[in-house]
């Protein structure tokens, strides 16, 4: 445990370092003439960071002479019950822009049905197909809000 | 007690047939805005704005009798989702996940989480209406004194309530406060314009905007806890009754609570009803007030109702309360407000306090509307809790998908952006290790929320009085230019916030050295 709280305190203290580092220009007060108010663009951000930067050190350095603690996962499946919804979820998103919200709504639904839940897939097959189909009379018609179309949509075969 | 008269006269006009029917259809379609991601009371607002133009032509009063409903169903509905899914129906909602969820999902009472948030945003609703029919033109007249040097006080004490924020890591609490105020501030300065923190990346210039994260960090982030724990087996079992012992339940949960909900109404209506502010930063307020006040402090953020019932009552009274200077001034108290400001000026009405005179029908019938509004929402929905709770009994492996989807709908309708959708699902990763490490992630979202608007309510301040921090306590002198006439409303409220940062630190202070003494006392 001790590592990861240190490795995340260590990550999250680098984005503040990158956030100082990008508005360092414009991050003391300034000359009124120069910058409205006296200060610039980068003051209120460059010491938002500082202040993470003090508080992670002070996390980091309690971790390391704090006690060991019990490691972040108990046992290796538990990364894999995890991974199982991560992966799926990752591929539909990046199909987002190729299938479309609907088609990919009955297809991942089924399918994490079927793969998380060990449902027969005639039974997560049509749960899908009934979600997509309530999303689309919910949004594309009752409430006129465009979700993302698949590419049978563009060529002209499907309404969605 | 001519008010009184005027008040049930516009009771009466609310109640003719074609309003009540109007201001119905509103708030069953706010509700349902509300429930559904992405679609915010703005956007319904603005897309009913349309067809409210045929309906003024005869009856004005309608027409903002069916917007105004759905405004009230927005601020219900947004409550759904938040407390069953972890997923902000509204970004009011969004402080109803601290406590909302975990009451409704770890201590398995969904029932009684929906009907508690349910009964505080009626009690929140009728406090702020009663405030708008007495006092609307005083108080409006009032908010108009506060600047940017006292938004920024107010913010201040934002977060300074916030601060402790689960107390168990203060350090990883200012830690996560500063993420939130550097994801904040990504994009462009939105004073002077100049990009800032993005790294020559085209994406990254329209901001990291508080509604996508939260989906990713609270949603996405439960979701993939929640697989962890299917392995483990340490899913709790959910209790999910028909008939309404939830609702009497929470009725005796508000009684106990009742003194620090209505401070908190009346805070959020005050909220409300400045210019530029709304029922957002008011509801994360009142939930920091609500736990710096609580008895059980340790129980905020394991399902609390404090912690649900303060916010939402904030919430609503932010609602009503953001009407109020925009009818009587012309100055919006929030967006929605704003949306509403451009109906009436489409159906030839100017927002003025001459509108109480010369529109009197119009201005006590949506206060009447306000009523009946909160009533009629409230009614429906603590009628659909205990169906709406069954929902959480839906297997694991049926709803998880469905919460995706929602989430992602919810990030990507917000600004018809696949970036954002991107955003949500790498949060929902960052939030679940974050979760697992022990960082608390409500002061995140708070910061990001309310980073803009201090910013922005620091350094105009500093705009408006050339550079002199002297603006945050004084006035400037008419004659000489100097800010050297004392503020009293600034400066009590910057005292207050400063006091308010110092608080936890003499706390923790104390708690040292009474430990320190405790240690040496047996070994002397």
């Amino acid at each position: 445990m001790k590592r990861y709280q240190i490795g995340t305190a260590a990550a999250i203290m680098l984005i503040a370092a990158a956030a100082m580092y990008d508005t360092r220009a414009s991050a003391l007060p300034e000359d009124v003439q120069l910058s409205p108010g006296g200060l610039g663009a980068g003051f209120y951000p460059f010491w938002s960071a500082a202040l993470i930067l003090v508080a992670g050190a002070a996390v980091a350095i309690r971790a390391l002479r704090g006690p060991e603690g019990a490691p972040p996962f108990e046992a290796r499946e538990h990364v894999y019950d995890v991974l199982k919804v991560v992966v799926p979820t990752l591929a539909a998103t990046v199909a987002l822009g190729w299938l479309g919200f609907y088609l990919v709504t009955a297809i991942y639904v089924a399918f994490f049905m079927w793969f998380v839940g060990r449902y027969r897939l005639w039974w997560g097959a049509p749960v899908g197909v009934a979600l997509a189909i309530g999303f689309y009379l919910a949004f594309e018609q009752g409430f006129r809000v465009a979700l993302p179309k698949s590419f049978l949509y563009t060529m002209g075969v499907l309404p969605f | 007690m001519e008010v009184l008269g005027d008040l049930i006269g516009g009771l009466g006009v609310a109640m003719r047939p074609e309003n009540f029917l109007l201001l119905f259809v509103g708030v069953v379609l706010g509700l349902v805005i509300g429930i559904l991601p992405g679609l915010g009371g703005t956007s319904g607002v603005a897309i009913l704005l349309p067809i409210t133009v045929f309906i003024a032509a005869g009856n004005k009063v309608g027409a903002v009798e069916l917007l105004a409903g759905l405004y009230w169903g927005a601020l219900f509905g947004g409550v759904v989702t938040s407390i069953l899914f972890n997923i902000p129906g509204e970004p009011w909602s969004v402080a109803l996940l601290f406590d909302g969820y975990p009451l409704a999902k770890r201590k398995g009472r969904p029932g009684l989480a929906l009907t508690s948030a349910f009964i505080a945003a009626l009690l929140g609703s009728v406090l702020a209406a009663v405030l708008f029919t007495f006092f609307a033109l005083p108080l409006a007249e009032k908010a108009l004194e506060f600047g940017p040097p006292e938004l920024l006080a107010v913010y201040l004490m934002a977060f300074a309530t916030l601060v402790g924020l689960e107390s168990s890591s203060p350090l990883k609490s200012i830690m996560m406060i500063g993420v939130g105020l550097v994801l904040a501030s990504v994009g462009f300065d939105t004073l002077t314009g100049a990009p800032r923190l993005n790294y020559g990346q085209l994406w990254l210039l329209s901001g990291i905007t508080f509604v996508p994260v939260t989906i990713g960090l609270f949603g996405i982030g439960e979701v993939l806890a929640a697989a962890e724990e299917q392995g483990t087996g340490q899913l709790d079992r959910i209790s999910a009754k028909l008939g309404l012992s939830d609702f009497f339940e929470s009725l005796r949960a508000l009684r106990q609570r009742i003194w620090i909900t209505l401070v908190n109404a009346l805070i959020g209506f005050w909220i409300g009803v400045l210019p530029g502010t709304g029922a957002t930063p008011a509801s994360f307020l009142s939930y920091g007030i609500a736990r710096q006040y609580s008895k059980n402090k340790e129980e905020f953020g394991k399902g609390e109702i404090s912690g649900i019932m303060s916010p939402q009552a904030s919430a609503n009274a932010a609602g009503v309360g953001s009407l109020l200077p925009m009818i009587t001034l012309g100055v919006p108290g929030s967006p929605t407000a704003a949306v509403i400001m451009a109906g009436l000026f489409q159906w030839g009405l100017t927002p003025s306090a001459l509108l109480f005179v010369e529109q009197k029908d119009f201005v006590w019938g949506l206060i009447g509307g306000i009523y009946i509004g909160s009533l009629l929402a409230f009614v429906l929905c603590v009628l659909a809790a205990p169906y709406l709770a069954m929902i959480m009994r839906i297997p694991y492996a049926v709803i998880t998908p469905f919460i995706i989807m929602i989430s992602i709908v919810g990030s990507y309708t917000l600004n018809t952006s696949m970036t954002d959708v991107f955003i949500t699902i790498i949060f929902g990763l960052i939030g679940y290790w974050l979760r697992k490490m022990k960082y608390p992630l409500a002061p995140l979202v708070v910061a990001i929320v309310l980073g803009d608007a201090t910013e922005k309510a620091m350094r105009q301040s500093l705009i408006a009085s050339g550079g002199s921090p002297l603006i945050f306590f004084f006035r400037q002198d008419s004659s000489t230019g100097q800010y050297t006439e004392f503020n009293a409303l600034a400066s009590t409220l910057m005292l207050i916030a400063i006091a308010l940062f110092l608080l936890p630190l003499a706390q923790w202070l104390l708690r040292r050295r009474r430990r320190r003494d405790g240690s040496s006392a047996p070994a002397a």
